[in-house]
């Protein structure tokens, strides 16, 4: 303790620097591993790198104006869209319908929340390694079922099947939608759904009038979440090869943006193209999410105020 | 009031549901026990025509099963302590103290939640590669001391609803800020420190990207061993092979998931995310 006579700084300084000594490993952290290595792909994505040769050129944003001149890098982004415009609101709806049902006051409700949430804790490469083995030609599951039901087995892991399992793989994991919007569904006030109730509402009624609108900062969480995770994934690679180096060897139909990022550092060593595409994917993922905050500020319903600071 | 036949109908798809959700799991369960033989034919048999465990033993002899494993557990441990640890430390400095400019570097840290990581990932690998940090335990260490936004938000929110007379009766008896935080705030903390060390176990464990890119073939982690092993001289998978490895891969998350499972949904509910 300092000695009251000497004390010169005032308390609110001294609390200051108390604040930035504990913040200081975040702060030091995100400079170092989020905004220089964002920066060094941005000097990256100005040259034509090869991370290799020791002269590189700086070749101004070209790199940029060949991502929208590449074909390939056009048709893996629309891709990547329809996947996330598929994958991203059956996941929600299945999550927030199992949701409804295991809200109910029924036995075993914790056993079935359980279970059901269960694949969503699986690791991605044990999820993609079984739907590898279950959409296996000759030893999978589904074609055993086909057979059982006198139908030709089909060859799911290639072109143009593949993709369906890429979906089923994600879908399987919509547990975890199910939880987030079961402890959204939780924390809606009961008396609130009674005096609906005794108002003569339908359960149809509060569902869409009270029970919607409540969750929609949910979804919308969900929704921006989703999109994001879809934009980055790598679980095309973990169907098949499932090493980075093998990116290039991705079946067409999942031959998705990010993919191609990987196909392009690994494979190709374009270092400078494949920074270029990665800040797109970043400018993609910003413009992304703005435009979902901006449609919904008129929907979504929030209880209380959306905080910054208390 | 719930019908009766409406109940028994909710049971039916409840129970299709999870019957759906675990076929893929017995799937794999049955196909690490089949033989060579057995796989081979077709139409497949639903479960394994005799009970053996050779796969498991191959499992473990045909990649280093126990040399990714202790680079899994490593990797695992140092990210676990250092990010449940500093994450603490940095949502205790926002919680409860307060300077210039913390509403901003708030702001921040909840936008950080939602950049992509993949895309600072990449030119992060090219960085410690131009250090020659690569194929090293340092990246992980420097990413556990940065913390994490979401837990440090987690923490956050703990703290912030301690009551104050704690901390000033605390101050009153001459304990700095560190030692409130270590001795008053941290023990009391363990909910949001058992959420943070199943969430970052979990995700360490079951991490590829980052050993795939940032350790080589020979130290590199489970994930990465089951993603690319158990291939043949012909550069088929072994898939019964590969169906023994990716069991024992998962387990260890299923019975943590299982003997845990208030703690992983807590880590939701607790989050604040509406």
């Amino acid at each position: 303790m300092e000695r009251p006579g000497r004390k010169k700084k005032p308390a609110p300084l001294r609390k200051a620097r108390t604040f930035y000594l504990f913040v200081a490993p975040w702060i030091i952290g995100f400079i170092a591993l989020t905004v220089f290595p964002l920066g060094y792909a941005f000097w990256l994505s100005l040259t034509d790198s090869d991370g290799l040769s020791p002269k590189t050129h700086f070749v101004g944003f070209d790199n940029y104006l060949e991502i929208f001149r590449d074909p390939l890098t056009m048709s893996s982004l629309a891709k990547t869209g329809v996947f996330a415009l598929v994958t991203v609101p059956l996941s929600i709806l299945a999550g927030l319908l199992l949701a409804v049902m295991v809200n109910q006051r029924i036995r075993a409700r914790g056993l079935f929340r359980a279970l059901i949430y269960l694949p969503a804790v699986v690791p991605p490469v044990g999820a993609a390694l079984t739907f590898r083995l279950i959409f296996d030609r000759d030893a999978g599951a589904a074609n055993g079922v086909l057979s059982g039901l006198g139908a030709d087995p089909i060859t799911w892991l290639v072109d143009p099947n593949v993709r369906y399992v890429l979906y089923a793989l994600v879908l399987w994991g919509c547990g975890g939608s199910m939880i987030i919007s079961l402890a959204g569904l939780q924390d809606i006030p009961r008396e609130l759904l009674e005096a609906a109730q005794v108002d003569g509402a339908s359960y149809w009624q509060s569902f869409t009038r009270i029970t919607i609108p409540l969750l929609s900062p949910v979804i919308l969480f969900q929704v921006i979440t989703g999109v994001i995770g879809s934009l980055q994934s790598f679980a095309p690679l973990l169907l098949s090869s499932g090493s980075l180096s093998g990116a290039g060897t991705v079946p067409q139909g999942n031959y998705m943006y990010m993919i191609h990022v990987f196909a392009q550092y690994f494979s190709a060593s374009r270092f400078g193209y494949a920074s270029a595409m990665l800040w797109l994917l970043f400018a993609v993922i910003l413009l992304v999410t703005l435009v979902i905050i901006k449609v919904s500020a008129k929907t979504v319903f929030y209880t209380v105020e959306p905080e910054g600071t208390r | 009031m719930i019908s009766r036949s409406y109940r028994w109908a909710l049971y039916l798809v409840l129970l299709a549901v999870v019957l759906l959700m675990i076929s893929p799991i017995l799937w794999l369960a049955s196909t690490s026990l089949k033989s060579p033989a057995e796989m081979a034919s077709f139409p497949p048999t639903w479960l394994p025509s005799q009970l053996g465990f050779s796969n498991y033993v191959d499992a473990v002899r045909n990649v280093n099963f126990f040399g990714a494993l202790r680079n899994s557990l490593t990797i695992a441990f140092i990210s676990t302590t250092l990010t449940t640890l500093s994450s603490a430390w940095v949502g205790f400095g926002f919680a409860r103290l307060t300077a210039p400019g913390k509403k901003q570097l708030f702001v921040v840290l909840l936008a950080t939640m939602m950049l992509p990581g993949i895309v600072t990932l990449v030119p992060t690998y090219l960085i410690f590669a131009k250090l020659q940090l690569v194929n090293t335990y340092w990246p992980w260490v420097a990413w556990g001391l940065g913390g994490s936004a979401f837990l440090i938000f987690l923490f956050r929110q703990f703290f912030a609803g301690i009551p104050r007379e704690l901390e000033e009766a605390a101050i009153i008896d001459g304990c700095g800020y560190v030692g409130i935080f270590w001795r008053i705030f941290l023990p009391q903390s363990w909910p949001v420190i058992a959420a943070s060390v199943i969430l970052s176990f979990t995700h360490a464990w079951g991490d590829f990207v980052g050993p795939a890119m940032f350790l080589s073939q020979d130290s590199t982690t489970l994930a990465v061993a089951m993603a690319t092993g158990y291939v043949n001289d012909k550069g088929l998978p072994m898939n019964n092979l590969v169906a023994a490895g990716a069991v024992m891969y998962v387990l260890p998350v299923l019975v943590l998931f299982l003997f845990m499972q208030r703690r992983f949904v807590s880590g939701f509910s607790t989050s604040g995310i509406k």
